[in-house]
């Protein structure tokens, strides 16, 4: 950890902490400084400035928890321990009538927990085939794909893959929405947008080609919905940028499958040649007619543009929804993807306009490398996972993830994205301590109750957590 | 003795204190062989006085002995060889065992040990009445406290195995005893996986227990630590085993006991076939009887030291003195039988390799161990025959 880094304490530290022992405590201060003083001096003594940069300046232990023993050899040091152990048990037993506890206590899992030690991270993910590449814009693909047998990869309306890229020798994992309707025979794709210094949506983009393998996990996720021919309704649905993919999923899945329902979809852009989709878009729009209105909003738009201006800021965003004449009824259901400021704007605009959270879907996607709360313990800790009535104890190395290390003691786990976005590994947590990446789907109220995911979660201290509904 | 009067005078609280160290000094000089006492003293102060194995730490032993090469591989010990083969033939995964089978320590009907093992009476003599429930879990813990002891003593036959292994002279004796370390190691999985999750209680190590490892541990010589480890140690357990094995109705323990007892049956033999021609041959007139001796007084410390302290310490400490505890458990019904059983599997075998000279013979007869005399020794004793005997019992 990096706030750690301890500069080992030396025989300077060990004697200022010899006599801060044998010394009143009022002394210690002084004696604090003042081996701190000595040091500096030696070290410049010695040729050694101070490291300019201070997060990178180790900090000195501590005068509390320097043994004075460093001082001695090892070996003398050993002895010297053992010896006041053994003064410590005469003594105890002699002095204070204790006796040593007949019992071993130690962390152990529960009561019929079988402890699996988990190897190296399992191997979650699986191969899909590259059928084919489309360029949408000058910076949006589309690759078209399918599992490896050659089967279409079946999915909901609005989901995603996690997709493994090997970039310059690192694993990243990004999350891609599956842009096409969710119709038999439609082909499977994801659109990848170039991103500003997105190491995977570059290298996608650059390199990908029809015959290539991507390594990916899911589809998973929550944004989506169950169409249903019977049902007449209202969708308003917000993009922003590459957050059309799933929107687009949605909106020909359930205009296609309920042919009573109707879309209003307000698209943020940069500029026209921007924009993913734009043709298809145009082309569902003259076929549906009235069921499908769009509402493109420029940031940059052309000479003689008419229709929405700026970034979807949350003005902008009440303008349209005014200018499209939206009223909300207590029926319509929003699904809003896109950029975070974006969402912000959306989520608020809605609130003020009293539409309930129940009504409003939402995908946002992080980066992993954006996120923050990852390490876990710098040492290896137990989970203990409940499941179905029985319980399994789970030795969780440093870095891996709960979620990792319980399939590598061959636990069946829920897990789908296995990158925080979906909540198809939530657990609950019954004790202990679990870092869990932030930002991540959890719902304020899910963490209030004690949810994790255990994909992104690793364990501080022991901990036991329970698989629910096994 | 003198001590025991000066003892009962004092107030309760006192006495608890010092009854330990009394204990431990009457237990060192039980010996009269000066070398014995000089070997085993230093063992003594550091287990019963100093209590090292509680101390809450790892322990850290050195051992003096020397790792004997041989370049030339000769083929020397047939039976030894053949001991070998027989243990690659009879390896077993400690996985395979029954884990799904629950356990519950303190029920009744699947007690781990025989309800009628202690004897509640003479508890009940010293102003103790316990409840059936209360009688069930105490023994439920003398259960767990036995395979404690069995557990720390597996680890010490772990490495004393591989110290043996390291030091023995014979060729065939070393392939031999890479597959005891083996076999030591799984009974350390199995006791530790059977108590970590099954009963969910771990012991500390008994002092007695203590002082015989680490004596045998950190002898220079190798045949003392065959002798503590594969004639004394293992055939102690080879009887406690045995006798549990008969004992309990816990049939997850039944299976796990079945196949530790058929591993240790080789164990035994070996430590047999390799001491016998070493004593008998080898060793000048002294260090017999030094051998004898030490024996002797190793078998005293088990047969009236090993009385489970750590579940008087538990549960009584405060009402009744180490002393009524002792007399309690020593003549309760179930230790009476765990004696027996364990110096009718060692005596024969001291006899096989000649530590029970006509010298020693009395001292056995005074402390009632020669009535096992002529029993069979562990060469003549397979596992299967010895399992075939406890169920016939
Ligand atoms: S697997 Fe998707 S959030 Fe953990
Ligand atoms: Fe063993
Ligand atoms: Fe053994």
């Amino acid at each position: 950890m990096e706030g750690d880094r301890r500069r080992p304490p030396g025989k300077l530290d060990a004697a200022a902490s010899l006599a801060a022992r044998a010394l009143p405590s009022f002394c210690t201060p002084f004696l604090d400084q003042a081996r701190l003083d000595a040091r500096m001096l030696l070290d410049r003594a010695g040729g050694k400035t101070p490291a300019p940069v201070i997060e990178r300046l180790p900090s000195p232990t501590p005068l509390d928890e320097v043994d004075p023993l460093v001082l001695l050899p090892r070996r003398l040091a050993d002895k010297v321990r053992t010896a006041h152990r053994d003064i410590a048990m005469l003594g105890g037993r002699l002095i204070f009538g204790k006796t040593p506890a007949p019992l071993i206590e130690r962390p152990r899992p529960a009561p019929g927990a079988v402890v699996s030690l988990a190897r190296k991270a399992p191997q979650m993910a699986r191969t899909v085939k590259v059928v084919d590449v489309v360029r949408e814009t000058a910076d949006a693909v589309s690759i078209y794909l399918t599992e490896e047998d050659g089967s279409p990869i079946e999915f909901k309306p609005g989901q995603f893959l996690s997709v493994d890229v090997n970039v310059d020798g690192h694993k990243l994992r990004r999350a891609y929405s599956l842009a096409n309707a969710c119709l038999p025979g439609v082909p499977v794709h994801i659109t990848v947008k170039r991103m500003a210094d997105g190491r995977v949506s570059n290298h996608l983009n650059d390199t990908i080609q029809a015959g290539d393998t991507l390594s990916v996990l899911g589809p998973s996720g929550n944004f989506t919905v169950e169409p249903r021919s019977v049902n007449e309704r209202h969708f308003v649905m917000l993009a922003g940028g590459s957050g059309i993919t799933p929107i687009m999923s949605l909106l020909e899945t359930v205009l296609h499958q309920e042919k009573r329902s109707k879309v209003t979809l307000i698209y943020g852009n940069r500029g026209w040649d921007d924009i993913i989709f734009r043709e298809r878009l145009a082309r569902l729009s003259v076929e549906l007619g009235e069921r499908l209105v769009i509402d493109h909003v420029l940031e940059k738009p052309p000479e003689a543009w008419s229709g929405g201006e700026g970034l979807l800021s949350d003005d902008v965003v009440l303008e349209r929804l005014d200018a499209l004449g939206i009223e909300d009824d207590g029926m319509l259901r929003y699904f809003v993807c896109g950029p975070t400021p974006m969402m912000e704007a959306v989520h608020e605009v809605l609130k003020r306009r009293g539409v309930d959270a129940a009504r409003i879907a939402e995908e946002r996607f992080t980066r992993p490398e954006d996120r923050h709360g990852g390490l876990g313990s710098d040492k290896i800790e137990l989970v203990v996972i409940s499941k179905s009535g029985s319980e399994h104890g789970v030795q969780v190395a440093p870095g891996q993830t709960i979620l990792e290390a319980a399939l590598a003691a061959g636990l069946d786990m829920p897990f789908s994205c296995a990158m925080g976005g979906c909540g198809a590994c939530r657990v609950r947590q019954r004790s202990g301590d679990i870092q869990v990446e932030e930002p991540n789907c959890l719902s304020r109220s899910e963490k209030e109750r004690g949810y994790i995911l255990t994909c992104v979660g690793r364990p501080l201290a022991q901990s036991r957590i329970e698989v629910e509904g096994s | 003795m003198l001590t025991n009067k000066v003892l009962e005078n004092l107030p309760f609280s006192i006495r608890r204190r010092l009854e330990p160290y009394i204990e431990a000094v009457q237990v060192m000089t039980e010996t009269s062989n000066p070398k014995v006492l000089r070997a085993m003293a230093p063992s003594g102060i550091r287990g019963l006085i100093l209590q090292r194995g509680k101390q809450g730490v790892p322990t850290k032993m050195p051992s003096h002995h020397e790792t004997h090469f041989d370049w030339t591989y000769p083929n020397d010990q047939p039976e030894m060889r053949e001991l070998y083969t027989r243990a690659k033939e009879q390896q077993w995964n400690g996985e395979d065992l029954p884990w799904d089978i629950d356990v519950d320590p303190e029920n009744p009907e699947v007690p781990i040990i025989p309800p009628e093992f202690m004897s509640y009476d003479e508890l009940r003599g010293m102003g103790i009445k316990l409840t059936e429930l209360e009688q069930h879990r105490l023994n439920a813990s003398v259960g767990a406290w036995m395979l404690s002891q069995f557990l720390h003593g597996e680890q010490g036959a772990l490495f004393a195995a591989a110290q043996v292994t390291e030091a023995v002279q014979f060729f065939d004796g070393k392939l031999y005893g890479s597959t005891q370390v083996v076999d030591e190691g799984r009974h350390v999985e199995v006791f530790h996986r059977y108590l970590d999750t099954k009963l969910n209680k771990l012991y500390q190590i008994n002092d007695n227990l203590f002082v015989i490892i680490d004596a045998l541990i950190q002898d220079s010589r190798w045949d003392l630590k065959f002798l503590g480890m594969q004639i004394m140690v293992e055939g102690l357990a080879l009887g406690a085993f045995g006798t549990l094995y008969q004992m309990t109705k816990e049939p997850l323990l039944k299976e796990l006991l079945k196949k530790v007892i058929q591993d240790e049956a080789r164990h035994v033999h070996y430590g047999v076939i390799a001491l016998r021609d070493h004593f008998q041959n080898e060793l000048s007139e002294s260090e017999q009887r030094e051998r004898e001796d030490w024996a002797f007084e190793v078998a005293l410390l088990m047969r009236n030291r090993f009385l489970s302290y750590e579940v008087y310490e538990e549960w009584f400490e405060h009402k009744i003195t180490r002393k009524q505890w002792a007399h309690m458990v020593s003549h309760s019904p179930g230790f009476e039988i765990f004696r027996q059983v364990m110096f009718q599997r060692l005596v024969p075998n001291l006899r096989e390799i000649g530590l029970l000279s006509d010298r020693i013979k009395p001292h056995y007869e005074r402390v009632g161990l020669m009535q096992y005399f002529d029993g069979r020794s562990a060469d003549h004793l397979s596992g299967d025959e010895l399992i075939a005997e406890l169920d016939a019992a």
